[in-house]
């Protein structure tokens, strides 16, 4: 698909879908960052430097409104685009949508970093990457949904009987965690962690198998 | 998680929160309550979609095309990837609190892990600030069971995050993960019958506007002063 079609793309359309269309073609932004993660591919990462260089320097200028920003935002943002390009998959939304969360985050740190404001919080803890969270698990879009059901149902099975039963509660029952534990009759803090634990693991689960 | 929040962001809220164009302040409880809350991720998503089309849109050329980046992609492809995301690891959330043990959205449990100091204020209340940029104040704020806050309005605005147990005013009863937002011209009394935990972020002083609690007001513009002197050292 050329840019000039992805631009009228609804921007609110299931992002799974529309990066799963885009990466088709392979001269797309999505198709050179899978090729980078998955070989260190330098013409590609080239090629995604030369179309995105300037719009990450527009953007640096915008927030930061500094020309040394701005520039060293290109190289941040840019080096770390190649670093979790391995990390990058069509469930991350386009490469367009990624690469603006990345260049965000690294505009934030480094304005904070200019602004010597308190290191207390970085961008990563207020803008945490996707594949944290129990939400990842099971609000995905339906395409990706479908696929990690079945794959979780044959795992659910092997999990400790308590976790089980907490996640029962939460995501087949669709509960509170107050209801939950009231109807196991435990300790809400009990249900959390016992809750946590259990989706970590379905999470490493699911994981190891891709 | 599956609470569900009855009050959230406004769209400008989590609109500069998808940007990354809002305070520091503002970003961790805007970024507290989206965890909390199914609704508020889905649109920070579609958010982050529209921003980006936005702000990374192609622009006609506005500087010389004299900036040289060449020396930077060989230096990038020199650096390793990372094959795994470091971040998936499951930080520690449930924090130990005025001897109660809490469970704290990710990036307030952060917060809090760097030690918080708890003052006692009038009415019940007792309060945590935390430096976070040198626009806001932000603070843990504790209302024991049947305490209440004196009447006061707002210079800017206060966002006020429920994190357990809950709290009314004058418009309504605010439980887990309700993102209660204040401006300027609102006058209110918070007040807890169960007890509240919540996380604050005021962009400008409280005025108190009845009795004695008027005696509070210069005080609470020094605490605001050094909250924000302390964050521009
Ligand atoms: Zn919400």
């Amino acid at each position: 698909m050329s840019s000039a079609a992805k631009k009228d793309m609804p921007a609110v359309a299931p992002r799974t879908s529309a990066a799963t269309a885009a990466a088709r073609d392979p001269d797309s932004d999505e198709s050179l960052l899978i090729a980078i993660g998955n070989h260190q591919d330098r013409t590609a990462f080239n090629a995604l430097f030369t179309r995105f260089s300037n719009k990450i320097y527009a953007m640096g200028m915008k927030l930061t409104r500094n020309d040394q920003l701005s520039h060293d935002l290109v190289q941040e943002a840019m080096l770390t685009v190649w670093q979790k390009a391995p990390l990058y998959d069509l469930d991350r939304g386009t490469a367009q949508s990624w690469i603006f969360t990345l260049t965000r985050n690294r505009c934030f740190d480094i304005l904070r970093k200019m602004k010597r404001q308190p290191a207390t919080v970085s961008a990563d803890d207020i803008w945490p990457q996707e594949g944290d969270g129990d939400s990842q698990l099971v609000h995905e879009e339906v395409g990706t949904m479908e696929v990690e059901v079945t794959k979780i149902e044959s795992f659910y099975g092997d999990l400790p009987a308590a976790q089980r039963a907490v996640i029962e509660q939460i995501y087949i029952h669709d509960r509170t965690h107050e209801e939950a534990a009231a109807v196991l009759d435990i300790p809400l803090g009990t249900l959390k962690s016992r809750l946590r634990l259990g989706v970590g693991k379905l999470r490493q689960m699911v994981g190891a198998e891709q | 998680m599956i609470t569900e929040a009855k009050y959230h962001p406004t769209a400008e809220q989590l609109g500069g929160f998808a940007r990354g164009t809002v305070t520091a302040g503002m970003n961790v409880v805007i970024s507290a309550h989206v965890e909390l809350c199914k609704e508020c991720r889905g649109r920070t998503i579609s958010l982050e979609a529209e921003a980006a089309a936005e702000m990374l849109q192609s622009v006609p050329e506005t500087r010389p095309q004299s900036k040289d980046f060449s020396g930077i992609i060989d230096s990038i492809v020199k650096q390793p990837q990372l094959q795994t995301d470091e971040q998936a690891s499951d930080p520690v959330t449930e924090i130990h609190m005025l001897e109660h043990s809490v469970s704290l959205p990710k990036v307030l449990a952060k917060v809090a892990s760097e030690g918080l100091v708890w003052k006692k204020l009038a009415g019940g209340i007792n309060q945590a600030s935390v430096t976070l940029d040198d626009q806001t104040q932000c603070e843990f704020l504790y209302m024991k069971p049947g305490s209440q806050v004196p009447v006061h309005k707002h210079q800017g605005s206060e966002v006020t995050l429920v994190l357990d147990g809950s709290f009314s005013d004058e418009s309504g009863h605010y439980k887990q993960s309700d993102f209660v937002v204040r401006t300027a011209s609102d006058m209110h009394q918070p007040a807890s019958e169960e007890g509240c935990l919540c996380f604050a972020v005021l962009d400008s002083p409280l005025t108190f506007t009845k009795g004695l609690a008027r005696l509070l007001n210069p005080f609470i513009r020094y605490r605001f002063r050094r909250a924000t002197a302390a964050a521009s050292h």
